[in-house]
């Protein structure tokens, strides 16, 4: 009797679900409330979480509560610790949830809402979810461990030595790309760059405290640490309004990338008590607590979405990122609807912390889901940016020009309405000078942030002052912003160094030695200087860098997330799973059609907005200044895309040798240890 | 009251990754007896280095 209902209820959620994809689809004209677009995601995942994720931990992997997981086996107080499941969501959600969900959906929203949506809802539902949880499962039944050994386990050497060197070179790319949104959120801006300066000393200070004066005080440090980031907003200001102290924090971009580079290169050789650990702990209390204010000022607010559902940028005309909606939608969102980077948490310290085997449901395909609403949330809060701000925001300089009349006459030629003075007025409400080609997503997410968090909590009278609610509100955002955006750029160094020591001590011992100060230093700089080399390259693009880096760091993340899918096809082919391997091997065909086509695109493409080899060449034959620079940097971006593709080829026709032989030798024990001995 | 602050503590700090270290000294009472656990201080800076030395502790 109470099944009928039960499945009645979710013919309920489902309708409900379909009714609002179909307003949000079939909406033309006015705005349309972003109610609609939060129903039709929870919607989504409630459904996919409870079919989906249901038939794969049961007809897949049979998940068992009595089965022991590694945490118990081999618990050590260390790695190895059973853990309740809520925390480890906590852990597992706190780590899988970086800059990446926020920046992505904010500048995939020149397409309109509507393809964005689209791609967050099935990307996770069907891919990212799924993925996830299968590599959480399989490293589950194999002691926890890594992606990359399980891709030399299952598949073969030659497959987990592309995984290991397309890991660090999705590192660097990815760090290079986070440094330039910082370098573009803070540009010109003495308020944001003050503020973000005192988070190291303010770091320092926690570290010091950490380790001499209340060792080992989590909770109290960080408590302190919040205090005085909220001081260092107001500090911000405070230079900010002195023009005699401002011009000094007033920095243009290459200073900006010099100083962020000192300090990831500070981070990498530094000891991690000192910075990393205890910024880690302040950016993973603020991240968290954002995200929250974020969704109940959204939920309370429920914004008009500004943007059209589908903008005519959908052509491959678009100023933020260049390409058509397909397959560029897909590059531009990665994390959010699937990120080949959590196959690496999922095979990482989660693992080793689950105590009970079903309880990688909730956290593998669950957090996804989760992380997916926080993408959405980030393209509630572009959208509901007049869009002739958004573009202002976030279209480069080489295409506005350098004034509020250029950027109004540009945007106006675009389609979408704004006046000079309301972008002037807007850049003085939030306490800037300008806001006009802050591209990376940052600043414009921050000001649709601002709105929110300003429309729940202050009083409109405050906002038209300048400094005022507003202001505070949209240094908040950029604070949280780059903090979060640092401590992955951070953190991503130092693990750069480590592998890159592991890889140079295979050719010669004493570099991998991770104690000796010369290997350190040696490997840092390295590290640092080649994703110093692509910071430096964005930051002097005129076409703002980000519509060229933003898309390579999308490629190689999905080029990842092939990677993941391919072992955990060869883990469900391996297990005599082989009529269920359409579960990743959809979702896995899929992404090899997307990051096959925007690498070729990006590589070959004639036109040179799109195309590096195009770009390079048009360069060239304008004899502009600095055009064999310019060259020179497109021709590594398309050998970088090249190499990604290469790798994506190898994985798979390694796989596909490896598939085959399964599919010939259908299940049986005996066979199936013959096939995985050879 | 006190226990339920506690138990919030210990969820918070396990969230962000804080160690662990009574409960590293029960495992090594209950699994090591024979053999001197590391001190807090060491503990603390080997968790701390382990975080940092290699993927699957962060993402983008």
């Amino acid at each position: 009797m109470r099944a009928p209902l039960r499945l009645l209820g979710w013919c309920v959620v489902a309708c409900i679900g379909a009714a609002a994809i179909a307003v949000l689809a079939l909406h033309r004209g006015e705005t349309v409330s972003a109610a609609w677009l939060l129903t039709a995601a929870v919607a989504t995942y409630a459904i996919g979480y409870r079919f989906y994720s249901r038939l794969i931990a049961t007809r897949i992997f049979g998940l068992d509560a009595a089965r022991v997981t590694p945490a118990v086996a081999h618990e050590d107080g260390r790695d190895y610790v059973p853990t309740n499941r809520w925390i480890v969501f906590g852990h597992h959600f706190a780590a899988i949830a970086g800059p990446g969900p926020l920046v992505g959906p904010t500048l995939a929203a020149q397409f309109g809402y509507l393809p964005g949506a689209i791609w967050i809802l099935i990307g996770c539902v069907l891919g990212g979810a799924v993925q996830d949880f299968v590599i959480l499962c399989a490293s589950l039944r194999r002691d926890g461990r890594s992606l990359g050994a399980m891709a030399a386990d299952e598949i073969g050497p030659v497959a987990g030595t592309t995984a290991l060197v397309a890991v660090l070179g999705i590192m660097i790319i990815l760090v290079a790309v986070l440094a330039l949104v910082v370098v573009n959120a803070l540009k010109a801006s003495p308020w944001g760059t003050v503020t973000l300066a005192l988070t190291v000393p303010i770091a320092l200070l926690l570290g010091v405290y950490l380790r001499f004066l209340r060792p080992d005080r989590v909770l109290e440090a960080t408590a302190i640490g919040l205090v005085l980031l909220a001081g260092a907003l107001f500090a911000g200001r405070w230079v900010a309004e002195q023009p005699a102290l401002a011009s000094h924090f007033t920095l243009g971009p290459l200073a900006l990338s010099a100083w962020i580079i000192a300090y990831a290169f500070a981070a990498s050789v530094l000891p991690v008590w000192l910075l990393l650990a205890p910024r880690d702990y302040l950016s993973a209390f603020v991240k968290i607590g954002v995200v929250l204010a974020l969704a109940i000022g959204i939920v309370i607010l429920l914004p008009p979405l500004r943007m059209p559902a589908i903008t005519p940028f959908v052509n491959g005309t678009g100023p933020v990122i260049a390409g058509k909606v397909f397959p560029f939608v897909c590059i531009t969102i990665a994390c959010g609807a699937i990120s080949g980077f959590h196959a690496l948490i999922a095979s990482g310290t989660t693992p080793k912390m689950l105590a009970h085997e079903p309880d990688a449901r909730p956290i593998g395909y669950g957090a996804m889901c989760l992380e997916s609403l926080v993408a959405i949330l980030a393209l509630i809060a572009a959208c509901s940016l007049t869009p002739g701000v958004y573009f202002a925001i976030n279209a480069p300089a080489g295409l506005l020009g350098t004034t509020a009349e250029s950027a109004a006459h540009a945007v106006a030629g675009w389609g979408f309405q704004v006046s000079p003075s309301d972008l002037t007025t807007l850049a003085h409400q939030v306490g800037e000078t300008s806001l006009l080609s802050r591209t990376g997503g940052a600043p414009s997410l921050a000001v649709g942030m601002a709105q929110v968090f300003a429309g729940v909590l202050g009083r409109p009278a405050d906002h038209a002052a300048a400094g005022g609610g507003l202001a505070l509100w949209y240094h908040f955002a950029i604070m949280f912003e780059a903090l979060f955006l640092l401590t992955t750029l951070d953190a991503g160094t130092r693990v750069g160094r480590f592998m890159l020591q592991d890889l140079a001590g295979r050719v010669w011992a004493p570099l991998g030695r991770v104690g000796w100060y010369p290997a350190v230093i040696l490997c840092s700089a390295l590290f640092v200087g080649t994703w110093g080399l692509f910071l430096y390259q964005g930051v002097t693009d005129p076409l703002g860098g980000v519509n060229s880096l933003w898309p390579l760091f999308g490629i190689a993340n999905q080029l990842l997330a092939a990677i993941a899918l391919a072992v955990g096809t060869t883990v469900i082919m391996r297990m005599g799973k082989a009529r269920y391997a359409a579960v990743t091997l959809v979702p896995l065909a899929w992404l090899v059609v997307v990051a096959g086509s925007a690498g070729c695109l990006k590589i070959f493409s004639s036109d040179p907005r799109l195309g590096f080899l195009a770009h390079a060449r048009q360069q060239l034959a304008a004899h502009v200044a600095h055009a064999g620079e310019i060259a020179f940097n497109d021709r590594l971006d398309a050998t970088v895309a090249a190499a990604a593709l290469v790798a994506v080829l190898v994985i798979l026709v390694e796989s596909a040798r490896v598939w085959i032989r399964l599919w010939r030798a259908p299940y049986s024990g005996d066979r199936l240890l013959a096939v995985a001995a050879d | 009251m006190r226990r339920l602050l506690a138990s919030v503590r210990g969820a918070l700090r396990a969230i962000v990754g804080a160690p662990d270290y009574r409960r590293y000294l029960a495992h090594m009472a209950r699994a090591h007896p024979g053999i001197a656990p590391l001190s807090r201080a060491a503990y603390v800076r080997e968790r701390e280095a382990a975080r940092y030395d290699r993927p699957g502790t962060r993402c983008c």
